[in-house]
Parts: structure tokens; sequence; C-alpha cells
């Protein structure tokens, strides 16, 4: 049982406002997740950026909370591998107490009710529970705000307009696993292709009966030019008048 | 956030042996939103003078006009080109008028002399000129950058160059900068577009960058 | 109405043209670039017969050093120098502007400048914008009258001082100057100085040093080198770089070299100058 100690003021001055701002990583990013027919495809970017600056081009955004439970990563990067261990935590004891696996629902759940107790005092989480459960597949869309949405298809972060705009075109629910991961894959591209604060490694998980598998990590660098095959321009010589 | 970060730019200049070489990405933003990579940064005011213009692109373009507006007035008077260090001073005028309400960019000039001399400079967007004084034109030895990854820049370049490179090392050196630097900035990068400069030929290379 | 839309060269004075829409992009949250500073250590000071001014080398552009080896010790007239510290175009253009108005004055009455002609024309130009162009300066000079030494604040008000320190290392520098400068340099040594002229003034440029180099290693605006000018009767003497006290430490024996043809190439355009006949044509074409 969680007991909250009362008296904790949350109180910013200025500079502690400003600091805490400072530190918000990651902001910028591109995660999707979406059920089809197999399972449930997980993809993400890997970037981290402090403003304009890329601190890091090889973040892993996807968090393996159990073998069948995946969560993404878009917002504060610290709050979001706190809280998403401490799912996993929770995750395992529930699994303990009552000899079966959280579902899906009821561990989104969880951190739904957590993050709602923490709401206004500045946490910053955007992210997809996805997983295997005794129903089937299950996506949750949980966040810092206490919302929490089911749904068969998701992107969260800066990148995500543009990659709605490839998956809602690309998507059927008959897909086979290898067209689903290319969907994710394409759309994690072009994310990461129009958003200034999305690229490094497109990767892409799947979570089927038997729990999640890792199908890929690509650079976005050379994905970009397996897509659309640079075209060396023929050189050309010319003369002018000096 | 700052106006530079509104369109994002990278542009850096570097001086060989009896050359120079100016560069710069090709990404036009709107913030975080890149909306063409196939921006030119880098105007030709004649064959042996270069000016690359980081910043807000509304105001690039409008000044690019303005200076060669203000150049083609002195081909009509003087019928020859402008040396760069007048270029220079040209700039910086233009800029300085406008101090209380300045143009949001900052100029990178490159060219060669009268007596195929590589001059580079750059300036604040007031005109401050850098490595390049107004009246005792002193030539700035080595490189000079602008835009949002000038930091980076700074520090590439700062490792990178060596003085009395020749045009192909100074190519490979000033590509390798740009890379490395704009593939630490989210508003700049999406290839690169490097222009090097001798006496006898001008060789423009679009290069092949990270396009995330 | 109709009249021409050509734009003509300027007249002279600023332009406001841009300042609504940048005052509506700054309320918007959009700020302006930090303009290239000289977070500064100048100085000057008076000995028997001439000025000593002397100034870092550092630029800064907010927590970046944009130049490392910047002057900051401006011409006025033959016989007038001027440090500036404050908004680097600003010092610049004021001191450009001051010393053309010095030439012309010169052809006018044909008399060698005075120090209080350029201290009055960098005043009444620095108090007419009311501290918006800002340029802190140290003004010494030699003239008809003796040797001088200002000081002009961006407001345009002045001091007349036997020593003088401007900028953000200014305390570093002023705390050399309280605790060395002695009227000696002028009354001490007067006896000295009839014998060895000299004398005094090394004494005099190795102050000037000493209190810049206060200001380059205890003020983070200041930095790099030394310069000193030394300004006496007919003569100048601007030493530039006269100390360098941070060399590059950090430079790699070989430093980098890359192989020709590593970077990949989308495209070559090359353009031949000057002999228009010859078509030339092959350069490697990488990737």
């Amino acid at each position: 049982m969680t007991i909250f100690v009362g008296g904790f003021v949350f109180q910013f001055d200025g500079f502690q406002k400003k600091a805490a701002e400072t530190m918000k990583h990651a902001h910028g990013t591109t995660t999707l997740a979406f059920i089809f027919k197999e399972g449930v495809i997980v993809a993400a970017d890997s970037r981290a950026s402090m403003g304009g600056y890329i601190s890091s081009q090889s973040v892993k955004k996807i968090i393996e909370i159990n073998p069948y439970m995946l969560g993404t990563m878009a917002g504060g990067a610290a709050d979001c591998q706190f809280w998403h261990r401490n799912l996993g935590i929770k995750c395992r004891l529930h699994e303990l107490a009552n000899k079966r696996r959280i579902s899906v629902t009821g561990a989104s759940k969880l951190l739904a009710n957590i993050l709602y107790s923490y709401r206004g005092m500045g946490l910053s989480i955007g992210t997809m529970i996805a997983g295997w459960d005794e129903t089937g597949p299950g996506l949750y869309y949980v966040d810092s705000e206490g919302g929490r949405l089911k749904g068969k298809r998701f992107s969260v972060g800066s990148g995500s307009p543009y990659a709605y705009g490839v998956l809602d075109d690309g998507y059927r629910f008959d897909m086979s696993v290898e067209e689903a991961a290319e969907l994710a894959r394409r759309a994690i591209y072009h994310a990461t292709f129009r958003d200034g604060a999305s690229g490094g490694v497109a990767s892409v998980y799947y979570v089927g009966p038997d729990g999640w598998k890792k199908l890929s990590g690509d650079d976005v660098g050379e994905l970009h030019y397996k897509y659309y095959p640079a075209v060396v321009e023929q050189e050309m010589a010319e003369v002018t008048i000096a | 956030m700052s106006i530079f970060e509104y369109n994002g730019s990278a542009i850096v200049a570097m001086v060989g042996k009896n050359c120079f070489a100016i560069a710069s990405d090709r990404r036009l933003g709107v913030q975080l939103q890149t909306v063409a990579t196939d921006f030119q940064r880098i105007y030709k005011i004649h064959d042996k003078l270069y000016i690359g213009l980081a910043g807000l692109a509304t105001d690039a373009q409008t000044l690019h006009q303005r200076l060669v507006f203000r150049h083609n007035l002195y081909q009509l008077r003087e019928e020859r080109n402008m040396k760069p260090e007048t270029f220079a001073s040209l700039v910086s005028a233009v800029l300085y008028e406008k101090r209380f309400g300045p143009y949001f960019c900052q100029p990178v000039i490159a060219g060669l002399g009268e007596k195929d001399e590589p001059f580079i400079c750059t300036m604040d967007s007031i005109g401050a000129n850098e490595n390049a004084n107004v009246i005792g034109i002193e030539l700035a030895k080595d490189f000079v950058v602008g835009g949002t990854a000038s930091e980076s820049l700074y520090g590439a370049c700062e490792s990178m160059y060596k003085p009395n490179m020749e045009p192909d090392e100074l190519f490979e050196t000033i590509s390798q900068a740009l890379l490395a630097s704009v593939d630490r900035d989210c508003l700049s990068g999406w290839g690169g577009h490097v222009i090097v400069v001798t006496p006898t030929e001008v060789t423009e290379r679009k290069l092949k960058g990270r396009m995330d | 109405m109709s009249k021409a839309t050509v734009e003509l060269p300027p007249k002279a004075g600023f332009n406001f043209d841009l300042c609504r829409r940048n005052d509506m992009l700054t309320k918007n949250g959009v700020h302006a670039p930090s303009f290239l500073k000289t977070g500064t250590t100048i100085v000057g000071l008076v000995f028997e017969d001439g000025v000593v001014l002397g100034a870092d080398t550092r630029a800064t552009e907010g927590p970046i050093v944009a130049d490392k080896n910047c002057e900051k010790i401006h011409y006025m007239a033959p016989n007038i120098y001027c440090c500036g510290a404050g908004t680097a175009a600003d010092t610049e253009n004021v001191t450009d502007m001051i010393s053309s108005q010095l030439l012309l004055h010169r052809y006018a009455t044909g008399r060698e400048s005075r120090v209080v002609t350029a201290l009055t024309l960098l005043k009444t130009h620095l108090f007419g914008y009311q501290g918006h162009v800002s340029a802190a300066l140290v003004l010494g000079g030699v003239d008809i009258t003796g040797p001088h030494l200002h000081t002009i604040y961006p407001h345009g008000s002045t001091d007349t001082l036997p020593f003088a320190t401007m900028g953000s290392g200014s305390l570093a520098a002023m705390a050399i100057f309280e605790s060395k400068y002695r009227e000696g340099l002028t009354d001490f040594y007067i006896y000295i100085l009839y014998l060895c002229q000299s004398i005094a003034r090394d004494e005099g440029v190795k102050l000037v040093t000493e209190a810049i180099c206060s200001g380059i290693f205890n003020d983070l605006g200041s930095g790099s080198n030394v310069d000193v000018c030394v300004i006496t009767k007919g003569k100048v003497e601007y030493l530039r770089n006269h100390q360098k006290p941070n060399p590059r430490t950090y430079i790699s024996s070989k430093g980098f070299s890359f192989l020709k043809g590593q970077t990949e190439v989308l495209s070559t355009k090359v353009t031949l100058l000057e002999k228009p006949q010859q078509e030339e044509g092959v350069d490697k074409m990488e990737e």
C-alpha cells in the first residue's frame, strides 16, 4: 500500500522552475504503436534534445516493462524511466500476489492513477503501454495530465503528426508482421525527416502471444537513402566568362 | 526561443592556401518542422566573392537583394567588382544602419582579393566586424562560423582546421566539420553545400548528409 | 504617392523600419540575437610626456568567445587613440565616425587634432543617443597642450583622470592601478626622467600590461592577449599583442587529416574562371 506523507510542499521558486524546465530532456520525440491482426507493433526514434542541441542519438525510448509489455517514452526522460520501472515493480508484485500476469488494462490504469496523483506537480510523460495479455493484444495511451485512452493506433511526441500521416494512410488490420513492421519503420522515418527533434535510429518491436521481440533498429541516416536512393548528379563542367 | 532558431542554419568559411571554402547546410525549417531541404544560404556576389547569411531567412533574402543592388550600383559607377574588404565594409554599414531595428541575420563573407589572397570574415547582426577591422582590415587567419550550429562548429573547426590546406584537403575538412556539427543540431543539416574557390576555378558540391 | 520605389543608398543616420516588426516578435517571445560584445578590460594612464593605453583582445557573444584576438584600441587621429568597451558595432562605428570628423576638422583648420575635441565630439554623439549606443571608451592622446586621458560613458558623461579603467574587467585592473600607480610616474621619477626618459615610459607600459593581465585572468569577459599603445609627443607605438599570456596549448602535433574522397558528394559543379576557352571536365565524382 502506498501512503502519501502529507506536508510535502511542491512549490518552486523562479530558479527551481527554470532549472526543472532545463532538465526536461527528450521533449521532441516520435513514438507510435498500433494493434493489428497478429499483435501490437511499437516503434520509436532515438533522439534526445535540449532546445536545439542534440544531446543523444541513441536513447532507448521503448522500455521493456516485462516480457509481455512495453512502454514508450515521450516527455521527460527521467520521469518516463522512473515511472515505467516503478510500474514494472508493481506488475511483478501483482504477478506474485495473483499467480497470473497483469492485464494491459490493469497496468496502464496503475500508471494512470499514479500520474493523476502527481497531476500539476511538474511531471511530463506521454506514453503508450502496449502488450499481450489473456484478452489478446492491448494498447493504451497514458499521459501526465492523468489521461488514459484505449485505442488501436497511437502516436506520441513532436513528430507524431508526421507519423500519423503515414500510419493512417498505410494501416490495415490484416497486415502480416513484416508489413506492419515496415509501416511502423516508414512512419518513424518520415517523422524524423520532417521533425527536427526526432532522429537517430528507428527501432521496431512486435508484441505477440509469446511476448515482445525487437524486430529491427535502423539508422534513419541510412534509411533515407534506402527509401530514396541518392541521385548522383552528372558532373557538369561549366565555363563562364570571368 | 531566439529568432535564429526560427529557421535554423549553419554556415562556415575557411581559408586555405591561396583559396577559400564556404559551406552551409540546406535546411529551411519553421522551428522544428522541416520545410525545405534544398535551401540556398550562400549567395554569390561575383565570381570570387560569396556571402552566407545565417539567421532569419526572410531577412537574409531581403538583405541579399539589397547587397546585390548596392553591388550593382558600385559596378556601374566603378566598372569593376568590389574587393572583399570593401564588400565587408558595405555589409557592415548596411547592417549598422539598422542598429536599433536590425535584420536578424549573421553574415559570413568569403572572397578572393585583388591579388587572389583569401579573405573571410563574419559579423553580428548589427555589423560588428569580427576578424576584420573596418579600417585597417586584418584577415581572419583561420575560419569563421555562424548560425544555430555555431557552437558545435567552433569546436569542430578549432580541432580540425590546419593552416595552408590545398583546395582538396580544405574541402574535406570544411565538409567534415560541417557534417559533424549539424549532427548535433536539431535545426540545421539535411545535407550540405560547399563552395571551394581558387584563383582559377570554383567548385560547388552538394554533400550527402543525414536527413534527420 | 507615386514616388519612385527604387531604394537609393541611404542618407545618413539610423533606420528604424524594422523596429515595429522586431518589437512584435519580442512580444511574441521570439528573442533578438545577442550582439557581439567586448566584455572587456581597457585601461589608460598618463606619464610624464605621454599616455599609455591598454586593452585585452577577447570578443564575446553571450557565453561564446567569438574572437580570440580582436583589436580594441581604435585609431582616432595620428596623435589620439581610443579604447572601446561595450557593443562591438557601437564602439567601432562611433570611433570611426568621430575619427572622420576629426580628419575633416584637421583639413579645415590645418592644425593637429586636440584630445578635448575628440572628447567633445564623442560625448555629444553618445549623449544624443541617451545610452542606446553602448560604447564605453578610454580616450587618450598627446596634443599641443600635453598628454590627456579621458573616460567616456555610454550616456555621454566624461572623466579626466591620471589613470582610468573601463569594461567588465575595470575593477580588476583598477585594483592594480590603485595599488601601484604613483604620482611618481610623473613627479617622483621626474629627476630620473630627465636622465633617462624611457624608464617612466617602460614603467607605464609595465603597469598597463599588469592591469590588463589582471583583467584577463580575473574577469571572465576579458581574455587572450594584451594590446598596448604608447602615445608620446610626435610618436605613436602601437604594440599589438604586446604580451601573449594565453598561447594555444591543445593543438595536436599533426591535426586531423582527411583523405581525399572521404566526404560523400551528391553533385559537383566546376566553373572555370578567367580562361574562358578551355572546357574542363573531369573532376572525380564521389558516390
